[in-house]
């Protein structure tokens, strides 16, 4: 079959791309819609790539991300960091937005596109962009997800949620909160709804014009055929899910290549101790200069091999058993025998990879989910969490020794790890068939909740229980009514006075 | 591994037999325990069967259990019907306290299979009797079953069960329902919760007597680790779930064997025209005379060959056409190219056949959820329900003709077991699966939600919601007590006329 596939930039696309290599292998063509200006999606054997004019330079959009993570980095208190993030995240959306704009204003490709018939459409719904284009030309969708902010993706499913044991994106909470945990849990919502609002209402507006006819995020969200989360309940809490969800967490874990004679080298020369894997994600490329030096200076006093992926400037004060890399094969690194911990920004695709290898985790949360990922791997005593603002050298020395040499943490990341990889099938192949299903059925209709086409009121059936508490209400009251009429007729005034005595108590 | 099988009676256990057969097959030993006086469980070379002595005998179990089947035949009203499906499930029930209790009360038994040091209890917990033996022995359970009286599985796993769209069992809604039927879906539970509380009520008792401790039917039934459900969302609507719960509808459909000579020459015999397979299950062997007579007149007046399981006295209209045999493979009838129809009381085990092999369906259905399901295949075109009580021979005949020669009843039926057999991993396969997974990790307890730890109000955030509105209203009343002080401070008299006139508006 005909796959176009709409993908999201950065490591979202990098697991994506698995499956789009899978799917050609197994004989589909895949076409990816990308904007010309790109920082992880390249052309590729594996599918053809369809670019469109977007009206940034690449310059322009590689300083505003850097800009973005620059701030990660720096002090402040609550607020300021509230403020902060909904700019950056503002700031993307916006970048994002204009190029969706040209993507659908582009009559001449969206006119290609339509005459191209494909089967079906894999995209990312943290833009809803690809989305809106497969509702436009009217093909089944599969999403690719770890989630959409502020909850769209369990009213898109209709997937219940209550607040009362689920956390909430950013909150940090386990599944097991106190009292006022709940209200926090209740309440976060409310300030990300702002930022999501400002993000979403313009998709809305965009879906709106080329659909010609009003319709919501959600509305529009809700077609979506399948929806494969890259959730896995090892790592995320147990929760209500629906028919079309399908979780394939560790999806990134599986592609395991024998690793190249460079890296070869840096491992076999460990010795004993063995290596620790050091990566901060695929977008933070430079660390402010006193920062990479705290860490160089730890870094240097373990005698573990340091592997580091860092883009920046050289640490002065660099140790020998440290090693700079621009790249490393993170998850083929992990997989070896000899890797001791990970130093990880602990973005979703990292603590897979450390789940799935049974590495022990020094977390560093920078931003978004990445906190939420962080804590819960503590709870469950696989690793540590650093504050990488506050953090100072010895803090990182001492969590690196802590989860090298104390055993819990080894024995907790492998007992993770032997449940997450004991499964019926393979997250890849799960991924891959459901796109085939949807693309030999033309779609899932049959997996749509009903719950779709109620309302809020009547989906918690507020009118029902109104309807019958106005039946009892008014049975009640005639029957009252009827009792006090005969009280009266029968006791004359004495009754009276019973009476008004009684509806005073009321 | 050790697995400890405690199954229910009737078609209930021929489907939990290809798990054991299966796992034995895997090379786990199975020991399947049994009340003595059973009507399906017999021994078999693939498990060793376990009886315990129970206070009642053979013939007095048969009469109760399979007596009230000939009701269905005669009683006409509904509410009639609803009290006596309500006293045929009362009575059962018993029945199985009864069994229940000659089992728990056993100590030599009990403390033998203490000692064998089981891995795992499969059960069907339709009755709860296995779990409560699982929770007493400390093993791990897992629980094989198609659904609950009241819908305990979804209580019991904390699976939200909006009524807004989930019908309820037996009101014959849909997932679609108009106001009146959503009424009508949130009463109807409502006196079926009182016999759950009767029926589960004395199990529970039991269970606290042997546990020393007080505990619910919910609570026995929150000890499975997984709960393998005998649904699919072909033939059941879209709802939410939780990730214990595990999908193997039609997995009695995968054991397929050739037809034996004798029912390999009924199907090579019926020429062109092909046969029709007619079973009411395996619990009615007999009909009231009358109606075998207009069913047998039907039968004669089509020209397919008739294959008809009945143990009951042979009508003396019988046609020529039509085969009388005690038992027949239906699964393997149905699957033959030549199967044109099938006449089914629609239990789901039959549904699940008429489905995969792709056979349209006359169903009859009789009682329980029965009536459900065959609505569910007629909304679908895939099938023709008639009402067993009022049904004329002319009915049948119509039925048949239509259900045979209207093509788009085979294309539905076609559609659906396309859709229900395109599937990542065959449901017996995934059954063993999930019994060898918690044999191998002790139970499943990350897969728990937090939510069993809830109180009711606490689930639903009440306590939280309650709370922030004292807040806000405690804010609002400060505010304008203020107001109105500094009103009246400003205004004198006239301001104190105006707060009077307003607080009696309120």
């Amino acid at each position: 079959g005909k796959v176009l596939v709409f993908p999201m930039e950065g490591s979202h696309w990098l697991s994506m791309r698995d499956v789009v290599r899978e799917l050609h292998a197994r004989g589909h063509q895949a076409v990816v819609l990308a904007p010309e200006v790109t920082v992880h999606i390249k052309e590729e054997d594996f599918f053809t790539l369809q670019t469109y004019p977007v009206p940034y330079t690449r310059q322009g959009f590689r300083q505003q991300m850097m800009r973005n993570i620059k701030v990660v980095f720096e002090t402040g208190n609550y607020v300021k960091t509230f403020l902060e993030t909904s700019e950056i995240l503002k700031n993307i959306s916006t970048v994002l937005l204009r190029s969706c704009m040209n993507l659908l204003h582009n009559g001449s490709l969206l006119q290609h596109l339509n005459s191209s018939s494909f089967d079906m459409v894999l995209t990312d719904p943290v833009i809803p962009c690809g989305q809106v284009l497969a509702k436009y030309l009217g093909i089944p969708t599969v999403f690719f997800l770890r989630y959409i902010p502020c909850g769209i993706d369990s009213e898109a499913t209709q997937c219940p949620k209550p607040s009362s044991y689920i956390p909430n994106l950013l909150t940090m909470l386990s599944d097991h909160m106190t009292f006022l945990q709940r209200v926090k849990n209740m309440l976060y919502p409310l300030a990300l709804k702002y930022i999501c609002h400002f993000s979403f209402t313009r998709y809305e507006s965009l879906a709106s014009e080329l659909l010609q006819r009003e319709v919501s995020l959600v509305e529009v969200l809700s077609h979506a055929s399948v929806w494969l989360f890259r959730g896995d309940f090892v790592f995320d809490y147990p929760r209500p899910v629906m028919p079309n969800m399908v979780f394939i967490g560790g999806i990134n874990c599986v592609i395991k290549k024998p690793l190249s004679q460079e890296f070869e080298a840096y491992v076999n020369a460990s010795g004993e101790h063995g290596i620790v894997v050091f990566s901060l994600g695929s977008m933070v490329s430079e660390i402010p200069e006193k920062k990479a030096m705290e860490i160089a200076e730890a870094l240097g006093r373990i005698p573990q091999t340091l592997l580091w992926r860092y883009t920046g400037t050289r640490p002065s004060n660099l140790a020998k058993n440290t090693i700079l890399v621009k790249w490393l094969p993170q998850n083929d690194l992990l997989g070896h025998p000899k890797a001791r911990a990970f130093i990880t920004h602990s973005g979703s695709h990292g603590i897979y990879e450390g789940i799935c290898n049974g590495v022990p985790m020094v977390m560093m949360p920078l931003f978004g989910d990445q906190m939420d990922n962080a804590k819960r791997m503590e709870t469950r005593g696989a690793g540590v969490t650093l504050n990488v603002l506050e953090m100072t050298a010895d803090d990182l020395e001492n969590a690196l020794k802590t989860v090298i040499n104390n055993k819990s943490y080894k024995e907790n990341i492998m007992r993770l790890s032997s449940l997450h990889k004991d499964r019926p099938i393979e997250p890849l192949d799960l991924a891959v068939f459901w796109v085939e299903y949807v693309m030999r059925h033309k779609g899932a209709p049959h997996l749509r909740p009903a719950a779709h086409d109620l309302t809020w009121y009547q989906y918690h059936s507020l009118d029902v229980i109104g309807f019958l508490l106005a039946i009892v209400l008014t049975v009640v009251f005639i029957v009252y009514k009827s009792c006090a009429y005969g009280c009266r007729k029968c006791f004359g005034g004495k009754g009276r006075v019973k009476k008004s005595h009684k509806s005073k108590t009321h």
